[in-house]
This record gives structure tokens, C-alpha cells and sequence, in this order.
């Protein structure tokens, strides 16, 4: 006859289960943090800049940065939105030409788990766009990285 | 575009981030790039509008003249149809700029036709219906987001059948297309502003190496293509102006390969 309470083998299992689910929600993902640099971009659509389905993603340890390489022609304005789903992260995107000089606009910002450099290019070509993760109670966190013009 | 997870959370968010947006910390005026990996990779390739918009932005351009009427060929192999696919976006992209309605929803039913020869078709069918339904509100904006989905979820189709390569041959032939028009464009009103839209050498090595590794796909027109972007290569990556001889020429070789993806001759 099986006993009217949980046995201690039944709240056991139950504590690894939500332990488990809440580990695992803290994880979050790369989505997640696509959805969160969508979230940035979303005043910008109002403004008419189109926002790119593609998108870079990955994760990086504190203090650690990744630059990527993108094609961005003269004549058009861009803005690059950084997210990551890690709220108590400090995250940052600056922009720099082919030779290393920052070409970024004044009003590019920064925000916890958010963060946007805006440009303009001075000529059509090549440049590296570094994401950095600054701070964050996480070993790695995961960022994504959106762009869009005009 | 892929769904909003937790969307009280980010609505939260979004209004703290609004209220206390701040200017980015300070960071370093220059960098080193030598020290960064000179590998391609990751690269997000442009999509044809945004060049075209930055050349409608040097000169008026006659868009009408660049919709393609032909509907082109129907392949069998599936590489052929990954590059016509995206030569077909791309002229999607120019009906745009035409705003030719009629034009942009045959390209939407071509769109699903070329996607089912490669079984990926049913990721598209919800593209194709939003397309039609804004070129009919003449809603062009939405046309163009549209497209960029409907490529968007054609490549992660075949990313996710590890069909990887064929998503790189779409974003090729859209890219070749986009050069032909550009190179059409420029060529006909020769400006320097316009051939400096041409300085692409990263993304024309990007493709290289990507082309370098499809040796499984025994199709001519890829080895032309291969040598066609060798002859490309010196005419862009230049630190002095893009000349009117040398997008003449890119001209000629573009529009020879875009010739190639959608007929039978090669």
C-alpha cells in the first residue's frame, strides 16, 4: 500500500526536477538573446530602418570580445543592436573601419544587457564590429547581434 | 522573423532601457585589426536592396528596365535551383525598386516553385502569401522584409537538413544578381561614389572559399563561376578608385554567369 504522503524519495525527485527546470531556464540561449537584440531594434523600424533576418550569435566569458567582418556600403545608415538574456550582464558593440579607427556615431549607447552603435560609413567597404561582454554573473553569456539600415 | 520569447519580460525591459539609455562607455579610438583573425567567416551577406538603395540614393535609376520578365528554366539539380533561387529573390528585390505589383507576386509563386524543387517549399508558402498581399497594398516595405524572410527561411531549411552549401549557392546567385544590376547601373551613368559600391573583396572571398569547398557538385557553371571571381577579384580590391573600364568589365562578367544561372546553355 503506497503511503499517503510524498516519501523523501518523492520530494527528492521533485527538488532535482525544479532544480533542473530553473538551471536550465537560467541558462536561456542564443534565441533568447536574438529576441532581446530585436527588442532593441524595434524603435528603429518606426524610423525606417529595415532589420536584417540574419544575425550573429554565440557566447563569450567576462571580459572576452569577438569581432566580426561585415560589408556595409556608403550611403546608407546602419545601427547594430547587441542583446543578451543575461539581465544582470554589461555588454557593448563598437564599430571601427578597415584600419582600426572607431567609426562609430556619437549617439551609439550602452545598457546592461543592451547595447547599439550607429554608422554611417565614410566609405563602402569592410568593417569590424566587436561585441564584448563587460560584466555578467554568468561564466558564459550569450549575446546576438541584429543590424539594420536605411 | 522569429517569435518574441517572454514578451512581458521584454516589454519590461524595453521600457527601462528607453528611460535610461546611455551613451556607450568610452571605448579605444583605434584598434589593431592586424591582431584579429583574417578569416571570413560569419559573414551576413548584403542583401541586394541594400546596395540598391544606396545607389537610388547617388542617382535616379530607371528600375523599370532591370524586372526580369523571363521566368528562366526549370532545373533539376539542386545546386542550379539554390543559384537561381537566389537570382530570383534578388530580382524580387528589384521589382521593388520598380514598384511593379504584378512583378513582385510571380516572383513570390516563382519563389515557391524554385524552394519545392529543392523541398524546402513549405517554409515558403506563408512568405509568398504575405508578399502578394503587400505588393497588392503596394506596401513596399513590407515586400522587401518579406523577401529577406522568405530567404532567410529557405536557408534555414537547408541548414537544417545540412544542405548548408545550397544556402550558400542562393546567397551567390543573389549576389551575383545584385552585381550585374549594380554594374548595369553604374556602368550606363559612370560615377565614382557608384563603383566604390563595388569594393566588396571580403564577400567576393567569402565566396571563394565557399565555392572551394562544394568539389561534390560536378557543375560547369560553378567552375565558371570559380574563374569568373578570380577575374573580379583585382578589379575591386584596389585602393585607388574603381574604375569605369574595370566595372565595364565586371558588367560583361556578371552578366554572362547571370546568364548561365538561368538557362539551360551551361
Amino acid at each position: 500500500m503506497r503511503p499517503p504522503f510524498p516519501t523523501a524519495r518523492h520530494i527528492a525527485i521533485l527538488f532535482v526536477v525544479v532544480l533542473s527546470l530553473q538551471v536550465a531556464a537560467s541558462r536561456g540561449s542564443v534565441d533568447d538573446a536574438h529576441s532581446f537584440a530585436l527588442q532593441s531594434a524595434e524603435p528603429y523600424v518606426k524610423e525606417g530602418y529595415q532589420v536584417r533576418e540574419d544575425y550573429w550569435g554565440g557566447d563569450l566569458g567576462v571580459g572576452e570580445k569577438k569581432a566580426v567582418r561585415q560589408q556595409l556600403f556608403k550611403g546608407n545608415d546602419y545601427w547594430f543592436w547587441m542583446g543578451s538574456e543575461v539581465e544582470r550582464s554589461k555588454i557593448s558593440v563598437h564599430v571601427y573601419d578597415a584600419d582600426g579607427k572607431l567609426a562609430e556615431q556619437p549617439d551609439s549607447w550602452q545598457k546592461g544587457h543592451f547595447a547599439a552603435a550607429h554608422l554611417i560609413p565614410k566609405t563602402t567597404g569592410s568593417y569590424f564590429i566587436i561585441v564584448a561582454v563587460e560584466t555578467s554573473p554568468e561564466e558564459r553569456t550569450h549575446w546576438a547581434l541584429v543590424y539594420g539600415f536605411k | 522573423m522569429r517569435l518574441f520569447v517572454k514578451p512581458f519580460l521584454l516589454g519590461s525591459c524595453m521600457l527601462v532601457l528607453l528611460s535610461f539609455v546611455a551613451p556607450a562607455a568610452e571605448p579605444p579610438r583605434r584598434i589593431d585589426v592586424g591582431r584579429l583573425s583574417r578569416t571570413v567567416e560569419d559573414v551576413v551577406v548584403p542583401l541586394p536592396n541594400e546596395i540598391f538603395g544606396a545607389l537610388n540614393k547617388l542617382d535616379s535609376v530607371n528600375w523599370k528596365e532591370f524586372v526580369r520578365t523571363n521566368k528562366g528554366t526549370n532545373f533539376t539539380e539542386r545546386p542550379r535551383i539554390a543559384l537561381l533561387l537566389g537570382a530570383v529573390i534578388a530580382d524580387g528585390f528589384i521589382a521593388v525598386q520598380a514598384e511593379d505589383a504584378p512583378s513582385v507576386k510571380e516572383i513570390g509563386q516563382r519563389v515557391v516553385a524554385l524552394a519545392r524543387g529543392i523541398g524546402v517549399g513549405n517554409s515558403i508558402v506563408p512568405h509568398a502569401k504575405a508578399i502578394t498581399e503587400a505588393a497588392d497594398r503596394r506596401d513596399w516595405g513590407a515586400v522587401r522584409q518579406e523577401l529577406d524572410r522568405t530567404q532567410n527561411s529557405v536557408q534555414q531549411a537547408m541548414n537544417e537538413v545540412r544542405d548548408e552549401k545550397l544556402s550558400q549557392l542562393v546567397s551567390l546567385g543573389g549576389w551575383l544578381r545584385g552585381t550585374q544590376v549594380l554594374t548595369s547601373v553604374v556602368d550606363r551613368h559612370f560615377s565614382a561614389d557608384g563603383a566604390e559600391l563595388l569594393h566588396q573583396p571580403d564577400l567576393l572571398e567569402y565566396f571563394q572559399c565557399k565555392l572551394a569547398n562544394m568539389p561534390e557538385f560536378n557543375i560547369p557553371l560553378l567552375g565558371q563561376i570559380q574563374s569568373s571571381l578570380v577575374e573580379v577579384k583585382p578589379l575591386i580590391n584596389v585602393n585607388s578608385p574603381i574604375s569605369a573600364a574595370s566595372v565595364k568589365k565586371i558588367k560583361q562578367i556578371t552578366t554572362r554567369l547571370d546568364e548561365g544561372i538561368v538557362t539551360r546553355t551551361q
